[in-house]
């Protein structure tokens, strides 16, 4: 899709970023030239058995359009690339055949957990399946102290049994994680050379490389999880390096990770499980550059898709970043029913509420939406596609606020006639009309995303009343309004391309290292020389892989990390400094910054007690700057841009009306609107049921501030 | 939408789509109030084990909104505390920005350690509902928690019904006597004043759903709907009476829970006669947690959906024996009320498995714990691990093997115990095979082991279960073996206090849960 129609040849000088995210149903890509930041969109079918595939289809297209535009196609600088693989390996369970060596007396670690519930109520609840079964996973003898003092020592001959015992289970990934192997890696380092020496081409995953923080089930399965996909994502990376080399010769490759920058081909490849939140990662990053190009300093980024919707705190222009997640949930909005994976990654929550969420009657009588999902097959009722139940895109489409003749710029027809079938036979159920179980669904689905979003917020000490909400996602603007009226948030922004919202996040996306150390002391007896030397190492090492992704060095802004807690709490929290070199005089600072942190949270300081940091942390970050993008001229002038009216429904005032439609993107910057209206566009719509302010700004995002609440 | 709601409801009752909407908010609003509360929280308890609730009841102490992720112990409680308010400070002596508290067991959650606030809040001058918190203290003073403790007065500080504030200002007095009286006063009463902060919150965010009768006319319409679900579910049980027996290790004596459930149509009544008397141990367990412990395992069997409120429970009674261990006399003692409590969903397990027997499980074993203390590089610790053990098979598949039921503990991780108190673990292993027999296997139990490595003597107090009686199967499965605990290879007493010194070994082993139904059958000659 050529949303450039210039004719100018590109001038000399110029080169291009390029995008590309591998979806579910689509592969997306986006190229912007640099300086000025045009961009181009690309979109093909996602191949799923050869994912490269798509990516190699993509770039060759948005090359081509460039092309077109310019005379010939710039040098192309960098390919940053974000993939579902690893997310997709573990949950389909399709990864390596993986052996586990660890400390003799913890060979059940991945079975026993944290022997908790997730579900109170449930009497038959499935407990996630570890990645690695019994009889792969080898005891080895040695043990470290919790002061990282070896109390035994690993003896040769229990490293040549290990190796031994582990050529005799035929595997090609084996994950190392010892105890204490946080504070001292020598075990673990020891058994990583002699399986390299004498089983070459095994790839190994050690625990202090890819997650050093204290907790040997969490850190167990986060080190199991790494070496289980990476033998597929190496390969993957090996071969789209080889694609993008025969399309742009110049280009290097950029990953993006889970905590909201990207990384170097090379270190994605070592530590694939870092990639695992990339997607979610990108959309925030996406709301947050169109934040920032409007000067806003609290945001709620807030994505709304088929299946889910995902909604972020960001304040003071970042993204918080958590340091564990869950993967693979048994149910996907459970909480503890997953694998825990100790990665930094943007701290957001996931809510079963998408297009696709079905709506039923419960035990109580009561009409509830999702977690269930129709998915894109058989997908909502009104796709035709074989799907008998109500959804809430079948909802909207009978309140009006999807156009059956425009729904993915007229490729697909929606059917009213299906949807109503759908949601008559919810109605029948219910003693209600076709009209208010409609209603009922979109109201019900909007208070549930709400409602998320509302204890998100109050978890991290906030009130949304302050926020601006900054819509992404396929569904998001259709039902952006309506959550931030629940919140009693005042404004909301809809970026450009919400269907390809990923990508500019990608392109958004500073380069990005994260270390951690744990080391658990008070702050007043912490052995700084030691600090030091590990500050150190975690910076040379940290270093090297921003080199390996070609980032100035210049151009990185390091600041050291510390989780932290009164000695005898359960919870940390996260405390941050800029870089300094550790000694016995950094540990005001970090005191300070503690303080400040504790008393934002908790409003009071805890007299007498004695902070301790549990982890270290170091994180090298490039600035992240305002990046502007624009589609260029082919879109001006609002004369055109009327596309007449349509009959939606008000919640605000409990009924329908006559709300004029404009087409997006043919709105210059600078127009003035009044909701209620909607807007359209080809992957998505802008819903205002409501009294608005609507603002085109002049990167074409759309502002609407809300004028009627009740 | 709340001027909406409010000219629905002078039109007649709430539709299915108005109340979900209604309700959904009220829960949030709930949640995000117990979600500040747990950041402000002391309490390492209340931080990882949700060990508190929030509650929301109208005018006359019904439950109307409960915050989600509460335990069991919490089923019913604090709107039973809000009337027990109500009785001591009547409605009409109520005045906006009171704050009333207590820990008494009777009336609370059935130990001292837990303290409950409750504030009314008035529109227009007219009492219209309660926000109400109880959580777990970080120390309530007394004595450490022990079973060994024959009366209440020894478990810690009481306090009675009181108002902790008048109008808006705290109670001095109040608030010196319990400052005196508990070890960390800063964080004890720090919870207390998050207490009230929830309530306030829950206040403010609370005022558009104030107006009219909204509350009322939604309580009548959520209960309704509760009862009716609850009922149905109860009618499915064909009438009767099912018993079932269980016992506990005890102490002198074994201690036995006499469980009858009668089903007559919509309502189900358990009857615990016959159960032991009350002992001068920590471990009586007061109605209001019989109830609770009853109340949840009749809802995960019946209906697992339906909120924790008076409709739900409506056609669900208990009673016990006056002076009885699940209905014990003042000044009885009730520190460690789950060890008893525990196997109440058991006994209800057991009693409905033949008329459910899709449904139950089998006996497992509920959670045991070590707790050390001392002087560890220079500084006081304490360090409690919860051990969980094997639960029983049902008829479909085995039981789970090492995971916390009835309550939810989780264990601390190797390392951490290991970073905080001098000991150094052997291993945390699955006891394999120790799973009862049966067509389903009872889930295995744990082995915990350590030694310790200071020099400075270790005070270590165990609680353990199911060292003498073994978790039975159902159906012809077979017993989960016994749990035991061994000091240097003799096994020794955990009622008893211990001080551990260096190289002591100890070995703690959790029980197996029982099997579900006769073991496949091998060919003949062949066991």
């Amino acid at each position: 899709m050529t949303l450039n129609a210039s004719t100018t040849r590109h001038p000399a000088g110029r080169s291009l970023r390029i995008a590309v995210d591998i979806g579910g149903t689509f592969t997306d890509g986006l190229a912007v030239l640099l300086p000025g930041g045009r961009i181009w969109v690309g979109k093909c079918l996602t191949t799923p058995d050869d994912p490269g595939e798509a990516v190699s289809t993509v770039i060759a297209d948005l090359l081509r359009q460039v092309a077109q535009a310019g005379g010939s196609a710039p040098r192309v600088g960098e390919v940053v690339h974000g993939t579902t693989l690893v997310t997709n390996t573990l949950i389909e369970r399709k990864g390596a055949r993986t052996a586990l060596l660890t400390t003799t007396g913890i060979g059940d670690a991945l079975d026993i957990g944290r022997e908790l519930r997730y579900d109170l109520y449930d009497l038959d609840l499935q407990l996630p399946e570890p990645l690695v079964p019994r009889d792969r996973r080898i005891e080895v003898a040695g043990r470290m102290d919790a002061l990282g003092t070896e109390v035994a020592p690993m003896a040769d001959a229990a490293v040549a049994r290990a190796v031994r015992a582990l050529a005799a289970l035929d595997v090609e990934a084996v994950a190392v994680c010892l105890l204490h192997g946080y504070l001292n890696d020598a075990h673990e380092r020891r058994l990583k050379a002699g399986l390299q020496t004498r089983l070459p081409g095994l790839a190994v995953s050690i625990s202090s490389a890819v997650a050093r923080e204290i907790g040997e089930y969490e850190r167990m399965s986060t080190t199991v999880a790494n070496a289980y996909v990476q033998p597929l994502v190496a390969r993957y990376l090996d071969q789209l390096q080889g694609r993008i080399g025969a399309l742009a010769p110049a280009a290097s490759l950029k990953i993006m990770v889970s905590s909201g920058g990207f990384t170097s081909g090379a270190a994605a490849a070592e530590t694939p499980i870092t990639l695992l939140e990339s997607g979610p990662a990108a959309g925030v990053l996406s709301a947050l550059n169109t934040a920032r190009a409007n000067g806003l300093d609290a945001i709620l980024a807030f994505d709304m898709g088929g299946t889910t919707a995902k909604a972020c705190v960001a304040v003071g222009g970042e993204p918080l970043v958590a340091h564990s997640f869950e993967c693979a949930r048994v149910h996907r909005f459970k909480r503890g029913s997953g694998l825990p994976i100790l990665i930094p990654s943007i701290d957001l929550i996931e809510i079963g509420a998408g297009g696709g969420s079905i709506a039923h009657v419960n035990a109580m009588g009561l009409l509830n939406v999702g977690p269930e999902s129709a998915g894109a097959v058989p997908g909502p009722a009104c796709y035709q596609r074989g799907g008998r139940e109500a959804t809430v895109t079948d909802a909207d489409l009978l309140l009006g606020y999807l156009n059956p003749d425009n729904f993915l710029g007229g490729e697909m027809k929606l059917s009213l006639a299906e949807a109503t079938a759908a949601l008559g036979r919810l109605a029948r159920s219910l003693r209600l009309t076709v009209d208010q179980v409609a209603r009922g669904i979109v109201g019900i689905v909007n208070e549930n995303m709400a409602s998320a979003a509302r204890i998100h917020i109050a978890e991290k000490g906030h009130d949304p009343r302050a926020f601006t909400l900054v819509a992404t996602g396929g569904a998001g603007p259709l039902h952006a309004l309506e959550v931030a009226r629940l919140l009693r948030i005042p404004r909301v922004l809809a970026t450009i391309a919400a269907g390809a919202g990923s990508c500019l996040g990608l392109l958004a996306a500073p380069a990005r290292v994260d270390r951690a150390w744990s080391n658990p002391a008070l702050l007043a007896e912490t052995d700084w020389s030691a600090a030091a030397r590990v500050m150190q190492q975690l910076r040379d090492d940290a270093q090297a892989e921003l080199d390996s992704a070609g980032v100035p060095a210049g151009s990185i802004v390091w600041s050291i990390g510390a989780q932290m807690r009164y000695l005898g709490q359960g919870h940390s929290v996260p405390v941050s400094i800029p870089y300094r070199r550790l000694d016995a005089s950094a540990a005001a600072a970090v005191q300070r910054a503690f303080e400040a942190c504790y008393r934002k949270l908790y409003g009071a300081l805890v007299p007498g007690a004695l902070p301790q940091v549990i982890t270290w942390r170091l994180t090298g970050r490039a600035t992240m700057k305002r990046h502007r993008f624009r589609w260029g001229d082919a879109r001006a002038g609002g004369a055109d841009a009327a596309r007449g009216r349509r009959r939606v429904f008000l919640p605000v005032r409990g009924r329908f009306a006559e709300v004029p439609v404009f087409e997006r993107y043919a709105l210059a910057p600078g127009t003035m609107l009044a909701g209620p209206l909607v807007l359209e566009e080809r992957e998505s719509t802008l819903v205002v049921p409501m009294a608005a302010e609507v603002a085109v700004l002049p990167d074409y995002t759309i502002s609407v501030t809300i004028r009627e609440f009740e | 939408m709340s001027a909406a709601a409010g000219r629905k409801k002078a039109a007649g009752a709430f539709d299915p789509i108005e109340l979900e909407i209604l309700w959904k908010r009220l829960v949030s609003i709930v949640d995000e109030a117990a979600a500040t509360f747990v950041r402000t929280s002391f309490s390492t308890l209340v931080r990882d084990a949700n060990d508190f609730a929030v509650v929301l009841t109208d005018a006359q102490g019904r439950s109307l909104a409960q915050s989600t992720m509460s335990i069991p112990s919490f089923i019913g409680s604090l709107p039973a505390t809000v009337r027990h308010f109500l009785d001591r400070f009547p409605a009409h002596t109520l005045k906006p920005g009171d704050v009333m508290i207590t820990n008494d067991p009777w009336m609370g959650t059935g130990h001292i350690h837990d303290v409950n606030t409750a504030m009314p809040l008035f529109h227009e001058g007219r009492l219209v509902a309660f926000a109400a918190v109880v959580s777990h203290m970080p120390d309530i003073g007394g004595r450490l928690r022990n079973s060994g403790i024959r009366e209440i007065y020894e478990e810690g500080l009481q306090i009675p019904r009181l108002k902790l504030m008048h109008a808006g200002s705290a109670d001095p007095a109040v608030v010196a006597f319990i400052s005196q009286n508990i070890r960390v006063p800063e964080q004890g009463m720090g919870d207390i004043w998050a207490q009230v902060s929830a309530c306030r919150m829950l206040e403010e965010r609370l005022q558009p759903l104030l107006t009219g009768r909204l509350l009322d006319d939604l309580g009548h319409e959520i209960r309704r709907r509760s009862e009716a679900a609850m009922r149905a579910a109860i009618r499915r049980l064909p009438d009767g009476e099912y018993t079932s027996r269980v016992e506990h290790d005890g102490f002198e004596q074994r201690i036995v829970i006499a469980c009858r459930i009668t089903v007559k149509g919509d309502r189900l009544a358990i009857d615990y006669a016959g159960s032991s008397p009350q002992l001068p141990r920590a471990v009586n367990v007061v109605p209001i947690y019989t109830f609770a412990y009853s109340a949840y395992p009749v809802k995960a069997l019946l209906c697992p959906d339906v909120p924790n409120n008076e409709g739900s429970f409506a056609p669900v009674s208990t009673r016990a024996p006056a002076g009885s261990i699940l209905n014990p006399e003042y000044p009885a003692a009730s520190g460690g009320r789950g060890m008893i409590g525990h196997l109440l969903p058991p006994a209800i397990f057991t009693a409905l498995a033949d008329v459910l027997p899709d449904r139950v499980w089998a006996s497992g074993s509920a959670n045991s714990s070590v707790t050390m203390s001392g002087e560890h590089r220079g500084h006081r610790f304490a360090v409690i691990n919860f051990l969980n053990a094997g639960q029983g098979a049902t008829a479909s598949r085995d039981g789970y093997s090492v995971l916390s039921f009835p309550s939810n503990l989780g264990n601390t991780p190797i390392e951490v115990i290991e970073s905080l108190a001098p000991m150094q673990v052997v291993c945390r292993s699955i006891r394999r095979g120790t799973g009862g027999a049966g067509r389903h296997r009872g889930g295995d139990g744990l082995r915990f082991e350590f030694v310790v490595i200071a020099d400075v003597p270790v005070v270590t107090s165990f609680i353990m279960t199911r060292l003498k009686s073994a978790p039975p199967g159902l159906a012809g499965g077979g017993p989960g073996a016994l749990g035991r605990l061994e000091l240097n290879g003799c096994v020794i007493d955990p009622s008893d206090h211990w001080v551990l010194k260096k190289g002591d070994h100890v070995v703690m082993e959790t029980a197996g849960g029982g099997g579900y139904g006769a073991p496949v059958r091998r060919r003949t000659g062949q066991r």
